[in-house]
Order: structure tokens, then sequence, then C-alpha cells
């Protein structure tokens, strides 16, 4: 059956360059995000080839009985982290491969996968604090330090949240909650604790664990370029978080000495 | 006692990988995978470093690997990619302290410049814990990804549905 004259080229190159751009956006790496584009395009008979930039995403959908071709520039979504998005996204790649979905179908289940409400925030607050607690634990910090750390990094946390929500630039945003969330852990030092442990756990919410995994494996994938642009920006909110503890320091320095 | 402690470490690394992972929207069934792993990646490199006398990279080397594993067989069950499970199960093992100490060096450094000695000291502290801490973020970055790139089939059809 002549796959092509299903659905039309232009049709398929959107989606799949909304597709692609939303998953570059939450946080995928980059040859997982050109494998399911390229598996979706081949359900429909057609060829695809991405290059992915740091900010854009240039595609080009062939028809290789036509020779037809439709190419996009996309911009890349500034979008959360989202694991859910991920592999669901995923999931859809392979079920319209091996089910054949056509094109309407595919549209609403992706719709139906990125509008899904993801995980509550103040949930999220209370699990990353109990975590960050835990952390303090593994570091050999004593009941009072986890206490501490626990409403520090509450604290932090729903201050970035409430920043990220406002629209803040994020480099801002991490160095604020850094700040804040070391600061409030420095309240440490009045009590006999462990105050040192309390204050370097206080900040480890904010590594930026997913784009400094995902830059090694776009690294080692040969995927070199967006691989170094993903560590260079986890690397500068290293350094942001870096800052924002610095602040914390000067001002606490004797006490701990 | 010594199981205790290592039940204790598991545990912590469990809630810690929980409460990391919530942070990036994982899918909720993923949760229970993400747990499990950290915990017995934790687990093993405290085991490694504390009886068997490994240094805290090769030991977060096998810890990490062993994640790695853990999500190329996990991730089927729940049919998610290797990366959602691997990285929040990966974050309790990242040097805190190390990279802590790292940031305190360099602002005393700054601060005793014109104290020889102690600005001495605290260079040493710096670098030391700067190599400790990169060393350590690259063995768990590689260690976890090793499974991608020997097993690139299973890994890269985890989340296809069994027809």
């Amino acid at each position: 059956m002549d796959r092509q004259s299903q659905e039309k080229l232009s049709e398929v190159g959107e989606f799949i360059s909304e597709y692609s751009s939303h998953m570059i956006g939450c946080g995928v790496h980059t040859s997982r995000v050109i494998r399911s584009a390229k598996r979706i395009a081949d359900t429909f008979g057609y060829v695809v080839n991405i290059n992915v930039y740091q900010k854009t995403i240039i595609l080009t959908v062939l028809n290789p009985i036509s020779h037809e071709h439709y190419s996009e520039v996309k911009d890349i979504p500034n979008l959360p982290i989202s694991f859910e998005h991920n592999s669901r996204l995923s999931a859809l790649s392979w079920e319209t491969y091996d089910k054949h979905l056509d094109l309407s179908t595919l549209r609403e289940r992706y719709k139906q996968i990125i509008s899904a409400p993801s995980v509550h925030s103040f949930f999220v607050l209370i699990l990353v604090g109990i975590a960050n607690a835990s952390f303090c634990q593994l570091f050999g910090g004593d009941a009072l330090s986890m206490g501490i750390v626990f409403s520090a990094t509450i604290t932090g946390l729903f201050l970035k949240q409430q920043m990220t929500a406002a629209g803040i630039n994020h480099y801002i945003v991490f160095i604020v909650s850094a700040f804040v969330a070391s600061l409030c852990a420095s309240t440490a030092l009045i009590f006999d604790t462990t105050s040192e442990i309390a204050l370097a756990t206080s900040v480890l919410y904010l590594v930026p664990g997913v784009p400094l995994i995902n830059g090694v494996i776009d690294v080692v994938e040969g995927y070199v370029l967006t691989g170094f642009a993903r560590l260079v920006k986890a690397s500068l909110l290293i350094v942001c978080i870096a800052t924002g503890l610095s602040f914390t320091l000067l001002l606490v320095k004797d006490n701990l000495l | 006692m010594m199981v205790f402690n290592i039940l204790t470490d598991g545990f912590f690394a469990a809630l810690a990988a929980i409460g990391f992972g919530a942070i990036s929207d994982p899918p909720l069934k993923a949760f229970r995978f993400i747990a499990l792993l950290a915990a017995v990646g934790h687990a093993c490199r405290y085991c490694l470093m504390n009886f068997l006398d490994f240094d805290i990279s090769s030991g977060s080397l096998v810890g990490a690997a062993i994640i790695g594993f853990g999500s190329l067989w996990l991730g089927k069950r729940v049919r998610t990619p290797m990366t959602v499970l691997y990285i929040p199960a990966l974050l309790p093992m990242i040097p805190g302290k190390f990279a802590y100490n790292m940031v305190f060096s360099q602002i005393m450094y700054l601060q005793s410049l014109d104290i020889p000695a102690q600005r001495a000291i605290y260079m040493e502290m710096f670098f030391s814990n700067t190599m400790v801490t990169c060393t350590v973020v690259f063995m768990l970055a590689v260690g976890a990804t090793l499974p991608m790139f020997i097993f690139p089939k299973r890994a890269y059809s985890l989340t296809r549905q069994k027809l």
C-alpha cells in the first residue's frame, strides 16, 4: 500500500517538528529524540533528518518516492524537565510504529500526553525536603541537622518555584535559592550539631543532574556540540549554586572556622 | 550492626532518590524502581568503601554501573527509558560534601591571600576536593550509561509494548 498518499508530507513534518522540539525541551537526550522522530516518519513512509542545536532544531522530511521534501527550523521551547513526557512520548513513537496509528490519532495522543497534569508542587516540596534531609543523614548528619536541612530545603525550593513561575532569569533563581537555603541551614551553627554537613547538603536539591548526564550521553554518542551545550549550561547552574552558597559562607565563615 | 548500617544507608538513599526524582516529574509507577535502584546502588558503594577499601570514585563507578544495569532490566517492566530510572537513582551518590569543601576552600583561599601558610592549605584543599568531585560525577555518568552502549538494542526499545 502506498503509505505516503495517506498523510500529507507537510502535516507529518509539522507534527514531527512539534514532537521533537517538545522532547528536547523537556530534557530528553539527543539520540533518543532523533530515533523517535525517525520511527514516526518511517511509519508514514517518509524519511526525516534532524539537526539539533541548543536553541533550535532544523529538520527535513523527505518523500523517497516523489522526492518532495518539507523543511522547518523550530525553536526549542523552554519547558521544565519531565520524565513523564520523556517516557510517554518515546512509547508513543513505538506505538505509532507498531500499530500504524494515523496522524489524527497520533496528534490526539500527543495532546493528551503533554496536557496531562504533573505532580503537584506542594507534594514535590515535601518530597524534596525529605530527600535532602536523607541526604544529610547519608553524609553523617544528626537528627537536628536533618530537621534544619528539611526546613531550609522547603524554603529554598518554594522560593525557586515561585520565582520560576514569575519568569525570573533562571541563573538568578538558582543564586537566590541557593543563598536562601544555605542561609536557613546556617542556623545550625547556633546549635551543637553537624552544622557543616547541614550547610553542605542544603543546596544539593538544586544540582542539575539531568543536563549533566544528558550532556555526557550526547558527547559519547557523537552529538558533541549539543552535549557540550548541555554541559556548559549545567556548569553555569553549578557555578550559580556555588555563588549563592558563597554569600552565606562569607557571612558565617568566622563561626565555621 | 553492620547489616543495620547497610540497610539504613540504602533506606535513606531511596528516600533521597524519590525526592530528587519528584523534581523532574517521573511517571508514578517508576517511583518504586527508582527507590530500589538508588538503595541497591548506594548500599553497594557503602559496602565497597567500608569493607573492601574501595576509594570513592571506583566505588561510585561500580554503584553507578549496578544502577545502570538495573535500569536496563527494570525499564522494560514500566516501559520507561533508562535515563528516567537512573538519573534520580544516581543523585544520592553525588559527592555533596566534597563539592561544598571545594566552594568553601575557594572562598577561604581568596580571604587569606596575604597569609602564605593558610593560602597553601586552602589551595591544596581546593584541588583535592575539586579532583574528587569531578572524578566522582564523571564516574557516575560513565557507570550508568555504560549498559546503554553495551546493549543498545534493548536500551533503545524499552518503551516498546510487547506485541
